[in-house]
């Protein structure tokens, strides 16, 4: 019994990632939105995460509804501008 | 002899798309000021004639030609009355399904990135930055720019980038450049980078860097584009829908339930909105999005699998993962959640026109294969849901020994995913069946995040 992180498929990707990605890959280190959808099979997510969370972050997480597209979109578009607006460091 | 597969002749082809947002009513999304946003705002993003179909409202748009003769690469698309399929489920239910899987890169999304490379190049565009999962759309955008002869950067994140090597290579055979996400090109890539060199990368990451690409170009010829979600990609998509519909008619049949999957909503979209329109006007037809299973809550009950094996194609599964005791901890996410979705689908699933369902990961896996053994077709682990769907509406139909016809769109082929069937064939999924101790070794192992072991680094 060695491996006790088992990769999944992840439906946004497309490809496998193991627990620890969508533990990090959401919005400020939250885990990703859908991560009660996808890990309910394999083990429950909910009470670990539960436990793992801050009350706050877990309600957060629980409440995620993401902007919509557009949005999301313009807001990166104005982050990339300023990006874009400053000289690489070296 | 019973017919297998309908095609058309390339002269019988749709000359227009349909536009869904000519006949239901969307609110437009809100700013941070309270305003509708105007479409202008995405002018750094996108070349206006695309923001210009965004916006339509015209119910038909016709098709370029340019798009036309790069679309006859591969289109129409053949629909194939699944009668192996039929057969193994010993349903009297009529199935066909629509092959987007005949498209040079495997799937449907160049019925988009074509016309899009071909909007970005009539507006004097010359080069198109995105974002990459698994790598089925950043293969699709760089064989439509090859078709243009526009460049093409596709940011691809990262922990897929190591698993999947043959799709870089795909894009590059077709000129694209893809590049593992974070990268140093943007300043959003190396910010992460310096904090976290070992990161896998992430979507949100990915789509930073490719927009960055796109809006730090000072000579104006780049554009980023998006291959799912929004407006302009669910039209493009509905060539699908109504070459389906041609079809049909051909043999004299119409749907009376349609399935597609649904992960941003536009394989689904394209082939479902030519039939909404006829639902809006008094068609009685089912219409199913399917997702990946949701958490199920308390209320629901535990997830029950169904394993009706009627012609011996299930003998992998045993049992589905969490082996029958298991009840997931209280959580009430409110059925399906539409993240990420187009939002005229999330419109049509509240109006009631559309039901959305789920299908778990091993039920899909399982339809897969049933799929593979009596069609022949490998199909993508995407396409998978739609098809566990439609053994579902296959098996009710024989229940209520009802003759229903099902149309489902088979969006693209496994070949490039057969890591993913290794697993399912070797027993891994079917077999994370944690006791008591194991999981509260996984619970100690997560702990200790980040644990990029199974990265390799470069
Ligand atoms: C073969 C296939 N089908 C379906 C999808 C889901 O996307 P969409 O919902 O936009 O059709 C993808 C996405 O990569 C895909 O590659």
């Amino acid at each position: 019994m060695e491996s006790v992180d088992p990769s999944i498929r992840c439906p946004r990707l497309g490809s496998d990632v193991p627990f620890y990605y969508c533990r990090k890959c959401g919005e400020n280190g939250l885990p990703c939105f859908k991560v009660f959808d996808c890990w309910w099979e394999i083990f429950d997510v909910v009470a670990y995460l539960r436990d793992e969370l801050s009350p706050v972050d877990f309600e957060r997480l629980k409440g995620t509804k993401p902007k919509e597209k557009v949005l999301s979109l313009l807001e990166i578009i104005e982050k990339a501008k300023k990006n874009a607006s400053e000289p690489p460091a070296q | 002899m019973a017919l297998r597969k309908i095609v058309l002749s390339e002269d019988e082809m749709p000359r227009q798309w349909y536009n869904i947002l000519a006949d239901i009513k969307m609110n437009p999304p809100l700013g941070p000021d309270g305003n509708p946003v105007s479409p202008d705002a995405l002018a750094p993003v996108f070349p206006m004639n695309l923001i210009e179909q965004e916006v339509s409202s015209e119910r038909w748009i016709t098709i370029p030609e340019p798009v036309m003769e790069v679309y006859r690469i591969w289109r129409p698309s053949p629909l194939v009355r699944a009668i192996n399929l039929e057969k193994a489920l010993d349903t009297p239910a009529r199935i066909y399904f629509k092959n987007e899987g005949v498209s040079p890169p495997g799937s449907h999304k160049p019925n988009t990135a074509v016309p899009q490379a071909y909007y970005n190049k009539v507006f004097g565009i010359k080069r198109i930055t995105t974002e990459t999962g698994a790598g089925q759309w950043g293969s699709a955008l760089s064989f439509a720019c090859s078709q243009f002869g526009l460049e093409c950067k596709v940011f691809m994140v990262r922990i897929s980038f190591d698993q999947k090597p043959y799709r870089k290579t795909m894009m590059g055979v077709w000129g694209g450049k893809c590049i593992p996400s974070p990268s140093m090109e943007t300043k959003a890539g190396r910010d992460v980078l310096a904090q976290y060199p070992d990161t896998p990368g992430s979507l949100g990451i990915a789509i930073s860097e490719a927009v960055e690409a796109a809006v730090s170009d000072t000579t104006g010829q780049t554009r980023y584009s998006l291959g799912s979600v929004l407006n302009h990609v669910m039209l493009h998509q509905t060539v699908i829908g109504l070459e389906a519909k041609n079809q049909l008619a051909k043999v004299g049949e119409y749907p009376d339930i349609i399935i597609g999957c649904a992960g941003g909503g536009s394989n689904f979209a394209g082939t479902a909105f030519p039939f909404v329109l006829d639902k809006i006007n008094g068609k009685n037809i089912e219409i199913f999005p399917v997702e990946p299973a949701a958490c199920p809550t308390l209320t629901q009950g535990p997830f029950v699998y169904d394993h009706g094996d009627n012609a011996g194609y299930t003998p992998l599964l045993p049992m589905h993962s969490l082996g029958h005791n298991f009840v997931p901890a209280p959580f009430h996410a409110g059925g399906l959640r539409y993240h990420g979705m187009a939002p005229t689908v999330s419109q049509l699933v509240n109006e009631g026109l559309l039901e959305a369902k789920a299908v778990s990961q091993l039920e899909a896996y399982e339809a897969g294969l049933i799929f593979a053994r009596s069609e022949g077709h490998i199909p993508a682990p995407e396409t998978t849901h739609a098809i566990a769907q439609v053994v579902k509406e296959a098996r009710r139909a024989k229940e209520e020994g009802k003759e229903k016809v099902i149309l489902f769109n088979w969006s693209g082929h496994g070949c490039l995913d057969l890591g993913a069937y290794e697993k399912f064939l070797a027993g891994e999924l079917t077999n994370p069946i944690f006791t008591e101790e194991e999981k509260v070794k996984a619970a100690e192992a997560f702990k200790n995040y980040p644990r990029p072991a199974n990265l390799k680094s470069r």
